[in-house]
């Protein structure tokens, strides 16, 4: 059947109540009898806390202040570990860290308040970097086959050692909360979020209250990036706390600079490489060594680790791997999750790496990667076979090919010769899996459930976030296509965990194609719980609800995950389908290095991808030029400047993200090869573009200056000082 | 932010009188630098005197061949005007390599000469150390993170950079600040208006406070159209110099006759300094002498931990700023 709905770029949903003021964001909500609350944190990056006194110079009767000892259920953000404390009591173990709560009607005087309260601490010491950290938040190994019974044979062998560093994610909106509490209905929290259910389970275990006494709604939201994925339990549980001592509705706001310093960013990592290939260039093993800094708790560490631990070894077809992977404890803020999760750190390792490999092998990048990438009926690194029809050397030749490559190779090392301004071309070649790792989604349970109004439309529940990615655009276009009727009639639910069913969190590039799955298969139920004919027109099917409805009533239908046949997962070896789908990609970068000051502008950009089906073009496209943006701000803007633990340049003017004046010209270009477990054939994109950017831009610097570097960003102080160096 | 009166200056006598009231008045003009102190708390100003209205808006040509840029005239109106494109292109070249347009329609010729460092600990006020903001507090920056801080001028006091890149272009240039006082107008020249920290990093510039920055005076120059501002920085748009070069040469029979280059983004104040400059003149043009001048620009540099390829990166960027005006030179025939 050929699609109407689906495949098109209808109108984004909630386009004209943001273009017209009208979305409500979190500040927008304005409570009766609402007070303003702020966070006390720690100013050393780790000590006991001797003693916190009041100082004069504001009426302090008039303020709520809420500690640790306030708390009425227990003092954990409750998600993986339940290692953090909402506030710290006796021990702070990162700079930046809440201690105390405040809350009062007139923002000044809370700032003023802000000033006054003294904190006194015993420091105790205190780690800031990887290399100096030895607890072990969570490790992995995967093991495939023997490396150590092939270094022997191998013809070349190559070792790396890649870091990369923080990164922020700068959402438009910043992070806040308004929360009000009532002994009768409990707590109720609107805000800036990503992930509805886990508020709420984080809040039922900060109140002791079951899961009927804690709503969770959600604004709009400008934005997110993963930065909205466990952060606001915490802010949410600060807002409640407040709520809940004052009696009176709460609203907590971060600005710029607290939400730079105090909440998650980009885990920094190190990877050691060794590869060994033989004398064709055939890869014999491959030795990973992948360590992330977590921070001072677990918060998503572990999963974050879990991914990319997976992903370490790309596409690649290897009989020996081993991937041995570790999160380690350290006294900054947490990290946290943020598009891509771990894979874009491993896969910038590994694909700077290949291009090392194809060196000392004397192949070029694309020869080495075309003699050992996946075919259908290969094992990836966990043992997981390739049951998709899969073309990787052909999706590469092709990306090549649209970027002009071969010839630009070329020309560029002629014309390189007599100018200051070196350019260079170079590619990365990777894979993204989309939904949760291994037995996730079947953990998860997620469900959704559609329903038909009054008016003769259906509306989607579901507790799916839109953030400006275009979640409720593509799950209405895909209930609209399942239901045969037009886009306009069918509407989304606000997510409201009093109101929708769990569908699971809106993170994992698995909204599109696991959650819209469900919505297909739900739609599937409502068109059999409707008296409609064989055959009927958009017209029809608004008629038949409208007239159902007047006479019965409300029909609704559910869809509940089931896991596609044959998945096996084995948690505690790493081993099996690690996802259920992966989406495939080669970017190519095209860069000019000034090799007077070191200044590194890309200047072309090819981002070609094999998605599934591709549900709405512009949103697709726009997905991957955001991605890829930010991958390139990753890559070469993007310096979190610590100092004692915390981030010091948290400013707009002293964070450097790229300009749309840095953006280089794009090409994005899609092949799709449905996916049968995907809603309509779609596999996950969102996070894919985080992955590609950086490994290409390095490798295309490389092929300009012939110059490996290791580290991100790249700055220009570290181009200049590597060209002193070769002369 | 702290509470404060607003008056609307209607003309240059009342505004002076406004500014001479209490020691905690501030001329605003396009706020784009004083309003985002105000709200980080870096100033706190009692009382603001708007002079966004004062009849100094205009730019028009002097005797001599020179352009008299009223205080009040817009950046982009500044880098947009033709008297300014045709007489002082170098300076159009560096006003719009800052900021982004939607502040340089805001901000002022007048305000971006008084513009304060970008240093981090000067707008963190969480930072308890940073002596141009509490004098006598010291300089978290020296310890701490100071990739973006001056490696000329500096003093034990502060290190901190002036930010403005129009302000480069018209020390290279030798412009001229009128000002207006009670007590009569002066004009100062532009080497003389930004000071270095030494004691007192707390004082910018040799404006008192009282006084109103009326008008900036270009003077002509015969080869104005041979020039190149260079700025090196972390992005292409809406990020502050991490060297910037403003180079003017005027080459005659193959030999540098006269040249004029100032730097920005490595010191406290735009760095021109007239022997590197002297150098030069009557020797050959190329890569050999533009570096002699950046040896002679550059003597006395000190760097910090985070800031030592500053060094060589302004040494590479005279090189190439004044390349590139000798170049447009050759194009305009080396003719003024
Ligand atoms: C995000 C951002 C990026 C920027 N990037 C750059 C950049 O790359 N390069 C660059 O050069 N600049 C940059 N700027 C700074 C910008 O150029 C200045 O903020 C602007 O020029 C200040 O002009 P204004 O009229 O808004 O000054 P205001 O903010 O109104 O005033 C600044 C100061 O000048 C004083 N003042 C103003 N007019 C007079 C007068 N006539 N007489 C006496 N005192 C006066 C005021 O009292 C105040 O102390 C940037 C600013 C921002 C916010
Ligand atoms: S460099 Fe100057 S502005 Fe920066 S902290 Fe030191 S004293 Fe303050």
């Amino acid at each position: 059947m050929a699609l109407r709905v689906v495949g098109s770029s209808v109108q984004r949903k909630e386009v004209f109540a943001k273009v017209t003021g009208l979305a409500e964001y979190v500040d927008d909500v304005r409570l009766p009898g609402m007070i303003h609350g702020l966070t006390i944190r720690s100013t050393v990056a780790r000590g006991r806390i001797r003693e916190i006194a009041f100082e004069p110079g504001v009426p302090w009767d008039e303020f709520v202040i809420v500690t640790a000892r306030d708390i009425p259920g227990k003092n954990i953000v409750s998600l993986i570990n339940d290692d953090q404390p909402y506030l710290a009591e006796e021990f702070v173990n990162h700079l930046h860290e809440p201690v105390l709560l405040l809350a009062h009607g007139d923002k000044d005087l809370l700032r003023k308040a802000r000033g006054l309260v003294r904190i006194e601490y015993d420091p105790l010491p205190a780690i800031f970097q990887l290399e100096d950290a030895t607890e072990v938040m969570k490790s992995y190994q995967i093991t495939k086959g023997d490396v150590d019974s092939v270094w022997a044979q191998a013809a070349f062998i190559v070792d790396g050692e890649y870091s990369t560093g923080a990164q922020e994610h700068v959402y438009i909106e910043t992070n806040g909360m308004v929360a009000t509490y009532d002994a009768e209905a409990g707590v109720t929290v609107r805000g800036s979020l990503q992930c509805p259910f886990y508020l709420q389970k984080a809040l039922m275990t900060l109140f002791g209250l079951p899961a009927g006494k804690i709503r969770i709604i959600q604004q709009e939201t400008g934005g997110a990036f993963g930065g909205k994925e466990e952060y606001p339990s915490m802010i949410a549980g600060h807002a409640a706390l407040l709520a809940w001592k004052a009696g009176r509705p709460v609203k907590l706001v971060y600005d710029r600079e607290e939400d730079m310093a105090a909440t998650t960013k980009r885990h920094p990592s190190r990877t050691r490489h060794r590869t060994a290939v033989d004398s064709e260039g055939r890869l014999l093993a491959m030795d990973i060594e992948f360590t992330i800094d977590g921070g001072a708790y677990t918060t998503l560490s572990a999963v974050v680790l879990s991914r990319g631990t997976i992903h370490a070894a790309g596409p690649y077809r290897c009989d020996n791997i081993r991937v041995r992977s570790s999160a380690l404890t350290t006294n900054t803020p947490p990290h946290g999750a943020f598009r891509g999760f771990g894979a874009p750190q491993s896969l910038f390792a590994l694909e700077r790496q290949m291009d090392r490999v194809a060196r000392a092998a004397g192949l070029s990048p694309e020869e080495l990667r075309r003699r050992n990438l996946l075919h259908t009926g290969d094992t990836s690194s966990t043992g997981q076979t390739m049951q998709q029809p899969l073309d990787l050397e052909g999706l590469q030749r092709r990306a090549l090919d649209a970027a002009g490559f071969d010839e630009k190779v070329e020309r560029f090392a002629r014309e390189n010769r007599t100018s200051a301004r070196k350019r260079g071309i170079g590619f990365a070649t990777f894979m993204h899996g989309a939904g949760f790792t291994g037995s996730g989604e079947r953990y998860l349970q997620s469900v959704v459930r559609l329903e038909t109004t009054a008016e003769g439309k259906v509306r989607i529940l579901a507790s799916m976030t839109e953030m400006g990615q275009g979640t409720n655009t593509v799950l209405t276009q895909i209930a609209a296509e399942s239901l045969g009727t037009e886009y306009s009639q069918v509407e989304m639910a606000r997510p409201d965990t009093a109101l929708v069913p769990n569908s699971g969190p809106t993170v994992a590039s698995r909204t599109s194609m696991i959650v819209g799955k469900l919505v297909e298969k739900a739609a599937a139920e409502l068109k059999k719980a409707l008296p409609l004919p064989c055959d009927y027109s958009p017209a029809e099917f608004g008629e038949c609800v409208r007239q159902h409805y007047a006479s019965d009533g409300a029909v609704s239908a559910e869809a509940h995950y089931q896991e596609p046949p044959g998945v096996h997962w084995d948690d505690a070896n790493y081993r099996g389908d690690a996802y259920g789908a992966y989406s495939w990609a080669t970017y190519v970068a095209e860069v000019t290095v000034d090799t007077a000051t070191g200044e590194v502008q890309v200047d072309d950009f090819t981002a070609l991808q094999e998605i599934g089906r591709v549900l709405n073009p512009v949103l697709a496209s726009g997905q991957i030029e955001g991605g890829v943006i930010q991958g390139l701000g990753w890559a070469l803007y993007e310096n979190v400047q610590w100092k004692d633990g915390g981030m010091v340049n948290n400013q707009m003017t002293n964070y450097v993200i790229p300009t749309s004046m840095d953006v280089p010209r794009m090409k994005v270009l899609f092949e799709e090869v449905p996916y049968e477990h995907g809603a309509m054939g779609a596999k996950g994109i969102g996070e894919l573009p985080m992955d590609g950017p950086a490994p290409a831009v390095l490798n295309a610097v490389e092929n300009a200056l012939g110059i490996d570097f290791f580290h991100l960003p790249l700055l220009p102080e570290e181009v200049l000082s590597a060209l002193g160096h070769v002369g | 932010m702290k509470p404060f009166t607003y008056l609307q200056a209607t003309d240059v006598p009342s505004a002076l009188r406004a500014i001479s009231s209490s020691p905690d008045a501030r001329f605003i003009g396009g706020g784009t630098n004083l309003v985002d102190l105000m709200k980080y708390g870096v100033e706190q100003p009692a009382h603001l005197i708007d002079i966004g209205k004062l009849p100094l808006a205009n730019i028009e040509p002097l005797p001599g061949g020179g352009v008299r840029i009223g205080a009040l005239a817009r950046n982009s109106d500044i880098a947009n005007h033709l008297l300014i494109r045709e007489k002082a292109p170098l300076l159009a070249e560096a006003i719009v390599a800052g900021a982004s347009p939607q502040l340089r329609n805001a901000a002022t010729a007048g305000g971006n000469l008084m513009q304060r460092t970008r240093c981090y600990y000067f707008y963190d006020t969480g930072f308890t150390q940073c002596n141009k903001r509490i004098p006598g507090s010291g300089c978290a920056a020296r310890d701490g993170l100071n990739r973006i801080h001056a490696i000329l001028g500096t003093s034990d006091k502060c290190i901190a950079t002036n930010p403005s890149d129009m302000s480069v272009a018209l020390a290279a240039i030798g412009a001229t600040v009128q000002v207006q006082g009670n007590s009569g107008p002066r004009s100062i020249p532009f080497a003389d208006f930004h000071r270095l920290p030494g004691e007192t990093p707390q004082i910018d510039t040799n404006l008192n406070k009282e006084e109103l920055i009326t008008a900036i005076d270009v003077p002509g120059f015969p080869f104005a159209l041979n020039y190149c501002y260079l700025k090196v920085r972390d992005r292409r748009s809406y990020a502050f110099a991490l060297v910037s070069v403003a180079a003017m040469i005027d080459v005659r029979a193959g030999k540098i006759h006269d040249v004029r280059f100032a730097l920005g983004g490595v010191a406290p104040k735009p760095w021109r300094v007239p022997a590197a400059e002297q150098q030069v003149i009557g020797q050959e043009p190329g890569a050999e002498a533009y570096g002699n001048a950046a040896d002679v620009a550059l003597k006395g540099a000190r760097t910090f931990p985070h800031n030592a390829f500053k060094l060589e990166l302004a040494r590479r960027s005279i090189i190439r700023a004044l390349t590139t005006a000798a170049v447009k030179g050759e194009r305009n025939g080396n003719v003024g």
